[in-house]
């Protein structure tokens, strides 16, 4: 148990250096500019690890106050999260208006439907509400993340490696997290104090890893924000797409009465 | 094991998975902007060798050689008319998801996009990827009426006329549009 506190203390202590590096580049590449709400969760992360150090460094670590607190304190990081990946794809797909409008409807859709299942959920067993809560929200984040990424696939938009690596990084931390928060809950249901640290060590351990990442991602500066897409005008679209769609419904229709006899034609 | 850890190990499994496949850009993959240079090979359909097909596919011949040829030489035909017509059918699908793709670099250039529309050609592309599997393990299993491949390439060959109409038309505003862009260039440089 020492030795896994003890890795607990050195991949908090890794995850908050890769931060304040993170956030170095953020500040003196002028990153920050183009990405205010990543910055900013950046900041709130860097933030909360202050306050943090001073709750358990005043009530103790395995105090139940400072761990409720600590559950709290990670409600705001997590709506930064949201908006910051959110910023991300934003500035993805912003030469691409249409496909961005579709985008961030699957991205709310699929966020508002998984969350709403990991409230109710939450909501009914008390004892493990922060963690189902916490679990639910990564766990919608992700499924809208990894949503909305297949949708920009689907159309072939091209993703600058540096913002592949900020999602990717937002999307595989959330895994971590949904992976860990089940473990615990369903092998140690009654013994959290024992899975605590185990569940800490692999949250920050991988938050650490996360950071290397956009460090190395950050450290050279963004691609250059690409124009505008020729753009064709609404009209085409509106009226070429349905036509497409009724010619696909008949292809398939004519393909479904394939191994029916044909009747003749004149 | 409990349901809910194989449940979610899944979900998480099936999560990373989708996110490497994203991400993941093979080498050969083309971008919109080289879909966009491609577009003008939309007119050239496997479509057009339609009759060709059908003289190969034709029941005469083959009710010709039952009569006149030795066994051999009728399994040989009938295993080159399967060839042709599965040949012929990859060919389709080949123009169907060429159109496909055109369709997709619209949506891309367009500042709305209908998600209805989008979420329906979806369902559609899985209904015609189903039905052409069918087809094809059926003409494997030497069920099917080949012939009526007919009746799959009019429609294509429909849609592919529409396309191309739809093409012109975005070639000349992506012109205008070029156009436009270095008009302002040379006003700008003109201001310094």
């Amino acid at each position: 148990m020492a030795s896994m506190m003890r890795a607990v203390q050195e991949f908090w202590v890794l995850g908050l250096l890769g931060q304040m590096i993170v956030c170095g580049f953020l500040f003196f590449r002028g990153h920050y500019r183009k990405l205010p709400f990543f910055t900013a969760y950046i900041v709130l992360n860097i933030c909360q690890a202050a306050f943090l150090y001073a709750l358990y460094a005043h009530f103790g670590f395995g105090s139940h106050g400072a761990r409720m607190l600590a559950w709290w304190s990670e409600a705001g990081t997590l709506i930064l999260r949201s908006l910051a990946t959110a910023e991300v794809l934003r500035v993805v797909l912003s030469p691409y208006r249409g496909i961005w409008g579709l985008g961030w409807r699957v991205l709310c859709v699929a966020f508002g439907l998984v969350l709403s299942f990991a409230a109710i959920e939450a909501g009914s067993n008390l004892d493990w509400a922060f963690v189902l809560a916490d679990r639910g929200f990564h766990l919608a984040f992700a499924v809208a993340l990894v949503a909305c990424l297949l949708l920009v696939r689907h159309y072939s938009i091209p993703i600058p490696s540096a913002y592949k690596a900020l999602l990717a990084g937002f999307c595989f931390h959330s895994c971590v997290v949904v992976l860990a928060n089940t473990v615990g809950k369903t092998l140690f249901p009654r013994e959290s104090a024992h899975y605590q640290p185990i569940w800490q060590a692999v949250t920050t351990g991988t938050y650490a890893l996360v950071q290397v990442v956009w460090a190395v991602a950050l450290r050279k500066p963004l691609p250059a924000e690409e124009k505008q897409q020729a753009r064709l005008p609404a009209s085409i679209y509106q009226q070429i797409s349905p036509e497409i769609n009724q010619r696909l419904r008949s292809l398939n229709d004519r393909l479904s009465k394939f191994w029916e006899p044909e009747v003749s034609r004149h | 094991m409990s349901l809910a850890l194989i449940l979610f190990f899944g979900i998480g499994a099936v999560l990373l998975l989708g996110l490497a496949w994203a991400l993941w850009e093979p080498r050969e993959r083309k971008k919109l902007g080289s879909d966009l240079g491609s577009l003008d090979e939309c007119g050239q359909r496997h479509v057009d060798y339609l009759p060709q097909i059908r003289q190969a596919l034709a029941p005469m011949d083959f009710d010709f050689l039952l009569k006149n040829a030795s066994r051999d030489l009728q399994r040989r035909v009938r295993r080159e008319r399967l060839r042709v017509a599965l040949a012929y059918l990859a060919a389709v699908r080949g123009d169907f998801q060429s159109l496909l793709r055109t369709a997709k670099v619209i949506a891309a250039m367009s500042p709305e996009v209908a998600a209805v529309q989008e979420l329906e050609r979806l369902r559609l592309t899985a209904k015609f990827t189903w039905h052409y599997q069918m087809i094809r393990w059926k003409l494997l299993a030497g069920l099917a009426p080949v012939p009526q491949l007919d009746g799959l390439s009019n429609l294509v060959s429909g849609l592919s006329v529409r396309m191309e109409v739809a093409m012109k038309e975005l070639g000349e505003h992506a012109a205008a549009a070029a156009k436009l862009a270095s008009s302002v260039n040379g006003r700008g440089m003109d201001a310094v």
